[in-house]
């Protein structure tokens, strides 16, 4: 029987980052997975709502745990952002029963439902990552990555701070390396790996924000990497869409396609390459595909 | 007994403007601080090697160092603790990140001390002091503990990636003291502080990238505090005075209307200005399908969260 989630892809997967929940749709069956919809789930806040309005922040956040609750299952996310977001409050209502009362409270008043406090929150790079979520490539036969070298980049929000997210060595994460690994993949190491790609200040600080990307990209490339793959559409916006105007504002070229996660799944065990829609990465992922030869 | 090489980041000013790094064998007893390993080699093999360090108890907060990349309090850290955890014989010793070196493991602090000034780090109440003290309950207090166990050490500064990218960003632990007074009840400069941590370089400058909270030694969570400032301004009327509080606005009203991310009022909302001359770079967005639909999101049961963000009270 599938393992059953609750799928919380977040506003970006959903919206322009299209391409990244057709794909985890597409893929889940063949990882044995169940991904549940959740109609009446809210936007995490993103860190924004948190910066603007933190009780509300919170009180949004246990309202999505709470759903998963009453569906009896546990969360799934493809994004380092919701799943900071969505773990932080759980642990936050987890740790200070009155808190949780209090936030009780404000949902009740307005109909939803009350958390208990038993949900977890997970990504699906964590649910791969251990032997279980290996077995479960393997059983699917990968046809593998022919060698591609593969940059994995980390991004900020599924690392730290270790005391919410806590998978793994945020200073030495190896979840990602498993991964490429297993899928046949060259892994490209380097150092910035785990630093941040400046997307959540893109809008406001565009010139900073690229100046933070550019580290990632550039030591990327100087790696020998065919193309970088992330765990989080955001840091995919970042890396892909806004890689042109990292190249101009800092006078240097990384023409570094980048994967979302899944799709490097995707890759390595056959899916259909139509539904990954490499068509929407503003980087061509060409060379990827001649090299993996699909 | 156990036996480190230590590799440490060397510069001497006085005889060469080049750093360059240099390898020191120690045998040492198995509960050694990183301090106290420095210090050793200092007096028993190299007596130019440089550190600033003073209390020795993880309280001055002057000892900040890298240990195998990771900023520490080298005098609350243990060689073998380092080893152990970096699956290494060897640790390397580097000067906190984000600042000019001055001499060997000493750096240039001048910019962080001015940054932290900058943020007024002291009460400033309003009228005639009362003939007692100023109280302030348990409650009260208890919402700036972790910011007030800051000891300015600089852990934060030294890896934070704003700062990387822009060294003008006041950076995390000056927002950390910011929020210590602008949430102390005593303090009757609310509104001020609102406004002098939220400019350029303030408040909204921050990535997020969560370092400040995963490095400090002091469990003061830099981030959340910025977070809290974020809130504070909120309060006291600026969320519509720079970009970045724009932005988070803009994901109030998303969430208003439909409860999720509206990426066609996010761009303009943020920056109108930038929007329109950014045309190019959103017809290529266009052309690769990340256009979002001007229809906004509904998620079910809008209604609910359109309550709650009536009744939700803050109280930062």
């Amino acid at each position: 029987m599938a393992t059953q989630f609750a799928y919380y892809p977040g506003c970006i997967a959903e919206f322009s980052s299209k391409e990244l929940d057709a794909t985890t749709k597409a893929l889940a069956p063949m990882l044995d997975i169940e991904l549940l919809p959740m109609p009446a789930a809210t936007c995490c806040g993103a860190g924004d709502i948190a910066e603007a309005k933190p009780n509300l922040y919170l009180t949004l956040n246990v309202r999505i745990l709470s759903q998963a609750e009453e569906m009896g299952v546990d969360i799934l996310t493809i994004c380092n952002v919701c799943t900071l977001n969505l773990r932080r409050a759980n642990k936050m209502v987890k740790e200070d029963a009155r808190l949780l009362e209090q936030v009780n409270e404000e949902l009740v008043k307005v109909g939803a439902r009350p958390y208990e406090g038993t949900k977890e929150v997970t990504h699906l790079l964590w649910y791969l990552a251990t032997e279980e979520g290996l077995s479960l490539l393997e059983k699917q036969g990968p046809r593998g990555l022919n060698g591609l070298r593969v940059a994995p980049y980390y991004g900020c929000q599924l690392l730290r701070p270790s005391s919410v997210m806590g998978f793994e060595d945020p200073d030495r994460p190896q979840s990602l390396e498993r991964l490429i690994t297993a899928l046949g993949g060259e892994v490209a190491d380097y150092e910035a790996k785990s630093k941040c790609c400046g997307f959540p200040i893109v809008l406001a600080r565009e010139a900073v924000a690229l100046r933070e990307s550019h580290v990632a990209l550039s030591q990327s490339r100087d790696a020998g990497a065919d193309c970088m793959v992330t765990p989080c559409p955001l840091c995919h916006l970042a890396m892909d869409a806004y890689q042109r105007k990292a190249e101009a504002l800092n006078g240097t070229e990384y023409n570094m396609p980048v994967l979302h996660l899944p799709q490097l799944i995707g890759l390595a065990l056959g899916l259909d390459r139509k539904v990954m829609d490499f068509k929407r990465h503003m980087v061509p992922v060409d060379r990827v595909l001649e090299t993996v030869g699909v | 007994m156990a036996t480190t090489t230590l590799d440490i980041f060397r510069y001497q000013p006085d005889v060469s403007d080049a750093s360059y790094r240099q390898s020191f064998e120690l045998e040492h007893p198995s509960d050694l601080t990183l301090l106290d390993a420095i210090l050793k080699l200092q007096d028993e093999q190299d007596g130019t090697l440089a550190i600033r360090y003073s209390c020795r108890s993880a309280i001055c907060g002057s000892c900040a160092c890298k240990a195998n990349g990771k900023t520490v309090l080298a005098c609350m850290t243990q060689v073998e603790d380092v080893k152990r955890e970096f699956e290494t014989e060897t640790v390397q010793v580097d000067p906190i990140g984000n600042f000019a070196p001055l001499k060997d493991l000493i750096v240039d602090l001048d910019p962080f001390w001015d940054k932290f000034k900058s943020v007024k780090p002291y009460l400033v109440p309003d009228g005639p002091a009362p003939e007692r003290e100023r109280l302030v309950s348990k409650e009260d207090m208890q919402k700036l503990f972790r910011e007030s166990a800051c000891i300015l050490c600089a852990a934060c500064y030294s890896e934070c990636n704003s700062l990387a990218a822009d060294p003008d960003f006041v950076g995390p632990a000056a927002l950390a003291w910011g929020y210590r007074f602008a949430g102390d009840v005593r303090d009757g400069q609310r509104k001020q502080r609102a406004k002098l941590y939220t400019g350029e370089h303030g408040v909204w400058d921050c990535t997020r990238c969560m370092y400040c909270n995963e490095r400090c030694p002091k469990g003061v969570n830099p981030r959340d505090a910025i977070e809290k400032l974020g809130g504070i301004a909120f309060q006291e009327g600026r969320s519509m005075k720079d970009a970045g509080a724009r932005h988070a606005k803009a994901f109030l009203l998303s969430m208003r209307t439909g409860g999720k991310l509206n990426e066609t009022v996010l761009v303009p909302f943020t920056d109108p200005i930038k929007a329109h001359l950014d045309i190019p770079f959103a017809i290529q967005m266009m052309r690769h399908g990340k256009a979002p639909s001007p229809i906004p999101h509904r998620i079910k049961k809008l209604k609910e969260v359109q309550q709650l963000m009536k009744n939700v009270k803050e109280t930062i």
